[in-house]
């Protein structure tokens, strides 16, 4: 590292002095982001770039390049009907998730901020999901989802209604595995919320009540654009946990029925860890990148406009 | 635009960065196991791992989870407790996949376990990969009387003769079926049906509001056992034992007749889709949600006893028009490592030893349904004591005994197998979807015909 | 601030709604830990008895305080090391105004997006060719850089008045002084649910961690849950929730202990 800053330190200074002390913020910056770049440099941008890398191959049975086939892997991709299909029911994941799961723990964050007695039970109650695993809370769904002995089936079975069939009718499986996606995250994206409320401040209130504002009026005109950072910053996370929603779908589909629940993300796994086609799963990966960082982009210049900071 | 150049110096530095990083702990793993590999080829002796008691230890790998597991760790403790030169120590990783996974990554390395469990699809692959000793060489050192091991079963893992890894748990598929609900129906529990047709006829008279009246898990190992008891092959070149498959096959008369099968049924409402979990289509027929169903041979004993009424076992249908084939073994073999210190080999096959013995046959084959790969394991009293209680069991076993040796039913040989059966999967559920059968035939052929094509290219 | 009663009455009745569909999941998994396969497989929702047999059987089967303990190592071990790095990096993005920023944070949000299990097998060569398989550096290191505690932090200290740092500099405190004595006592609040969901998130991984062992010796819980259920051979569910709750017991008994910690550096973060 010391050769680096050297480096910037010698060559610049002999032709114009001055800027050895104009660039000392950023000397000290980099000390500071230095864990982070070795960090992200070795566990995330090379093996990123190694992915890039093999998307151009198709590789052998060990995993290792072995021929060079150009653009053969994305244009493969973007014939397949199954990576069209995956890419569609990601899509879809994400739409059902993650406006629903912003709602609900906005929801219950609104309960969990009155002043009540006994508050801080419900409090832990709703914040409990973040401390339940994926793998064990998929492993719980599983059987509730169940078909014939589920609590959901039998629960219909109670009013009459007809059987249906969670995890097995792909009709109905995105949907299923999205429920249970959103009440695992709750318990974060609530905690999060709550945080944000508890910091807004008491005296908006009052003079609104003074005002004689009812309660949706204040929530509104008060909490929600106060919220807005907060909000802005748990959509953020909720999009992209969704797009990389991974655990659950291994628990409790495996990417069936007829493929409506491989989301990009399993595919790629599948590809790596049961095809062991690298390049494949490479280009995959890549276009999943491109995605989610279109939607972060477009998040930022629009989202971020409308966030007030206090 | 300034604030891009700086972006850009920051990226250079970075480079550096991780270049830096690179060449010290160089991550692109390639050409040094390449090395390694070859370097202990060349018979580098290797020094056995040793522990304080002067033991020689060594590692198997399983993807045993469950009760499996349990039964497993007691054989491994027994065996330690055998004898006094060596010690193995049952390691957990995984699904099969991943466990093949981790493999591939580290075959041929010191991370390498020197005795592993790998499922029946990667053989091809195994046997590929350069990084086993066959288990025939010690077999001819030894001696060894592999006469006394079930035929049926070594013949999978035998390629040109050469037994290469040692047949470890093994299944077959099996009809079974609620006998209370034939009775119901009016159909006899004793007989069960036999053919496509037969089942097709009883389904529809089992059928009621509240049970299908077959099902059959999604998973494209019954699609093979279907296949192979008509007699079809699943890839050319004699199911890839004659040399290296070129073309998919499973889409001819016989792959088309069990598609057909099942979609009549489901268009009639007569099948039930449980989906692709082992659990879930179980817990439908325990609980009367489905007469009929396949599961396998490894599950009989569970089925029995979660279900509240008299469970009844027969042999899989197959096709009116044609001939029993039998059917293929299903499961997992063991395999040993090559380059590893000669105790290290010998400690793994002492254990292969041990594990194919009756004694522990009958055990395994009693905690787990397995089945025994010794037969004489059936002569045991444990095992006796327990078919008199279960006489299922023996269904599957003459199931297994009647099978026609062939390259039908030794199973076919590729080394993408994991992908095929996915594609098969898919077209199952594209059927259930109300596909047309021959479509979707063709679409699995036509994805496995791709994997096996890369494979055959980035493999010369 | 009191309430009128029937909006009070309104209140209790959607709390405790809620709280009872948000809590049932829990609570099933909890009554099927105490059933018999046969009493599973019939779909009975109450056990007939609570006995402790399946929690016996999990114990017996694994050396799941040995999985606990190594858990418990490994997350506290991605707390401490993402608080450190994330914190460190956070300050430069909101203190130093050096050229380049808004890029190089851009170039730290990127990572967020780049999926885990794309860069997985490529990290798995590293590891191993570190030396690193069963080892805890292995588990822990390649998650301490972090760009969400990043993002987090930063969203936090963007709220630090610029006057605290400007006296900060007057009263004579270096850069780092400040970062210490000032920046990092104020933002308590983040820090904590930044250490929460490092430590939670952690406990939660479960195919990095099965990857990079080849043994039990730091073998983390959640594999134990996988090694309960089975394939081919029926599993034994009554077992396999036994070993969910005793999974999730410690992360939700931490949560619920916590949860006074958490709010009260929610509250602070409120009255600074």
């Amino acid at each position: 590292m010391s050769t680096i800053r050297e480096g910037a330190a010698q060559v610049p200074a002999e032709k114009r002095p001055g800027v050895w002390t104009r660039t000392r913020r950023g000397r000290t910056a980099l000390l500071y982001l230095l864990p982070s770049f070795i960090l992200f440099g070795v566990f995330v941008f090379y093996p990123m770039f190694r992915t890039i890398y093999l998307s151009f191959f198709l590789t052998d049975q060990r995993g290792d390049a072995a021929v060079f086939v150009g653009l053969d892997n994305y244009r493969y991709l973007l014939e397949s009907a199954a990576f069209l299909n995956s890419a569609k029911a990601t899509i879809l994941f994400v739409l059902y998730t993650v406006p629903a799961g912003v709602v609900i723990a906005l929801f219950l964050a609104l309960l969990a901020n009155e002043k009540l007695k006994g508050i801080g039970f419900f409090r832990t109650v709703y914040s409990s999901t973040m401390g339940v695993s994926v793998a064990a809370a998929s492993v719980v769904w599983l059987f509730m989802f169940h078909p014939s002995i589920g609590m959901f089936n039998r629960f219909l079975a109670l009013f009459d209604i007809g059987q249906i069939q969670w995890l097995l009718d792909p009709d109905w499986a995105l949907f299923s595995v999205a429920i249970s996606t959103i009440w695992m995250n709750t318990g974060f994206s609530f905690l999060i919320l709550l945080g944000g409320l508890q910091n807004i401040d008491e005296h908006l209130y009052e003079s609104a009540k003074i005002d004689g504002a009812g309660y949706f009026y204040q929530l509104r005109r008060i909490t929600l654009p106060m919220l807005s950072p907060t909000l802005f910053f748990i959509i953020t996370i909720s999009l992209i946990n969704a797009f990389q929603s991974f655990g659950q779908i291994d628990i409790l589909t495996k990417g069936g029925p007829a493929q409506s629940t491989n989301l990009i993300v399993y595919s790629i796994y599948r590809e790596a860890f049961v095809n062991y086609q690298f390049g494949t799963a490479s280009a995959q990966a890549v276009f999943l990148f491109l995605c989610i960082l279109v939607v972060t982009i477009l998040q930022f210049k629009f989202g971020e406009r409308k966030v007030h900071y206090q | 635009m300034k604030k891009w150049r700086f972006g850009l110096l920051v990226m250079a530095a970075f480079v550096m960065l991780v270049l830096a990083a690179c060449t010290n702990s160089d991550p692109d793993a390639a050409p040094e196991t390449d090395a390694d590999a070859d370097s202990q080829e060349e018979g580098e002796q290797q020094e056995a791992a040793v522990n304080e008691d002067g033991k020689v230890e060594i590692e198997f790998w399983h993807a045993m989870s469950g009760g499996g597991q349990e039964s497993l760790d007691a054989i491994a403790e027994g065996f330690n407790e055998s004898q006094d030169k060596y010690v193995v120590k049952p390691e957990f990783q995984g699904s099969y996949e991943e466990l093949l996974t981790k493999l591939r990554s580290i075959g041929g390395t010191k991370d390498a376990p020197a005795l592993m469990q790998v499922f029946e699809i990667g053989t091809k692959y195994m046997i590929d990969s350069g990084y086993i000793e066959p288990v025939q060489k010690f077999i001819d050192e030894d001696g060894y009387d592999l006469s006394q091991l079930e035929e049926n079963i070594l013949n999978y893992y035998s390629v040109d003769g050469e037994l290469y890894s040692m047949p470890f748990n093994s299944s077959t598929p099996v009809l079974l079926y609620n006998k209370d609900a034939f009775r119901e129906a009016g159909l006899d529990p004793e007989k069960a049906p036999e053919t496509f047709a037969d089942v097709i006829h009883a389904s529809s008279q089992l059928k009621t509001d509240e049970m299908y009246g077959f099902s059959m898990l999604t998973y494209g190992w019954f699609f093979e056992e279907l296949l192979a008891t008509q007699g079809g092959l699943y890839v050319n070149e004699e199911n890839g034992r004659a040399g290296n498959a070129t073309e998919a096959v499973f889409n001819g008369p016989e792959g088309l007749n069990v598609f057909r099968f099942l979609d009549t049924m489901n268009k009639e409402g007569t099948f039930g889709n449980f989906g692709t979990n082992w659990d879930d289509i179980r817990a439908a027929f325990s609980s009367g949600k489905v007469a009929m169903y396949m599961d396998s041979s490894a599950g009989i004993a569970n089925a029995i006893e979660s279900s509240p009424f008299e469970v009844g076992a027969a042999y899989i249908p197959h096709a009116d028009e044609v001939k029993r084939h039998g059917v293929i073994i299903g499961g997992a073999s063991l395999w040993m490592s090559k380059g590893i210190a000669d105790e290290e080999q010998q400690a793994a096959w002492e254990f292969m030893k041990y594990l194919t013995t009756p004694e522990i046959q009958a055990k395994w084959h009693l905690d787990t349904g397995y089945f025994a790969i010794n037969p004489d394991a059936y002569e045991e009293d444990i095992v006796k004591e327990k078919w008199a209680e279960y006489p299922q069991f023996q269904v599957t076993v003459n199931q297994l005994q009647d099978t026609e040796p062939s390259v039908v039913t030794q199973g076919a040989l590729i080394s993408v197998f994991p992908e095929s059966r996915q594609q098969i999967v898919t077209a199952l559920e594209n059927l259930y979807q109300g596909a047309d059968p021959q479509q979707v035939l063709d679409e699995a052929v036509e994805g496995t015909n791709r994997a096996i094509e890369i494979a055959n290219q980035t493999n010369q | 601030m009191t309430m009128s009663l029937p909006k009070k009455l309104i209140f209790y009745t959607l709390l405790t709604i809620s709280a009872i569909v948000l809590f049932f999941p829990i609570v099933y998994a909890f009554l099927i830990s105490f059933m018999t396969g046969p009493e599973l497989m019939q779909g009975k929702f109450l056990p007939e008895s609570f006995h402790l047999d399946n929690y016996i059987k999990v114990f017996d089967r694994l050396p799941l305080l040995n999985y606990l303990l190594n858990s418990f190592i490994v997350s506290a071990g991605v707390m401490l090391g993402q608080l450190a790095v994330c914190s460190l990096a956070a300050y430069a993005f909101v203190f130093i105004p050096f050229k380049g920023r808004d890029f190089v944070f851009f170039l730290f949000i990127s990572t967020m997006m780049i999926p885990w299990e794309a860069t997985m097998i490529p990290n798995f060569f590293i590891i191993q060719n570190l030396n690193w398989l069963n080892t805890y550096q292995g588990l822990t290191l390649p998650f301490f850089a972090l760009a969400f505690g990043t993002f987090l932090l930063r969203q936090h200290f963007k709220t630090i008045p610029k006057e605290l740092h400007e006296a900060a500099q007057v009263a004579g405190l270096g850069p780092f002084a400040f970062f210490r004595r000032v920046v990092l006592p104020v933002s308590k609040t983040s820090l904590v649910t930044l250490g929460a969901y490092g430590f939670l998130t952690t406990w939660n991984m479960y195919l990095w961690p099965l990857l990079v062992t080849t043994n039990d010796s730091v073998r983390t819980v959640q594999i134990g849950l996988k090694q309960l259920q089975s394939q081919e051979v029926a599993t034994d569910w009554g077992v396999v929730m036994a070993g969910v709750i005793v999974v999730i017991i410690p992360t939700l008994l931490l949560l619920f202990l916590g949860q006074k910690q958490l709010q009260k550096g929610l509250t602070q973060g409120a009255l600074k």
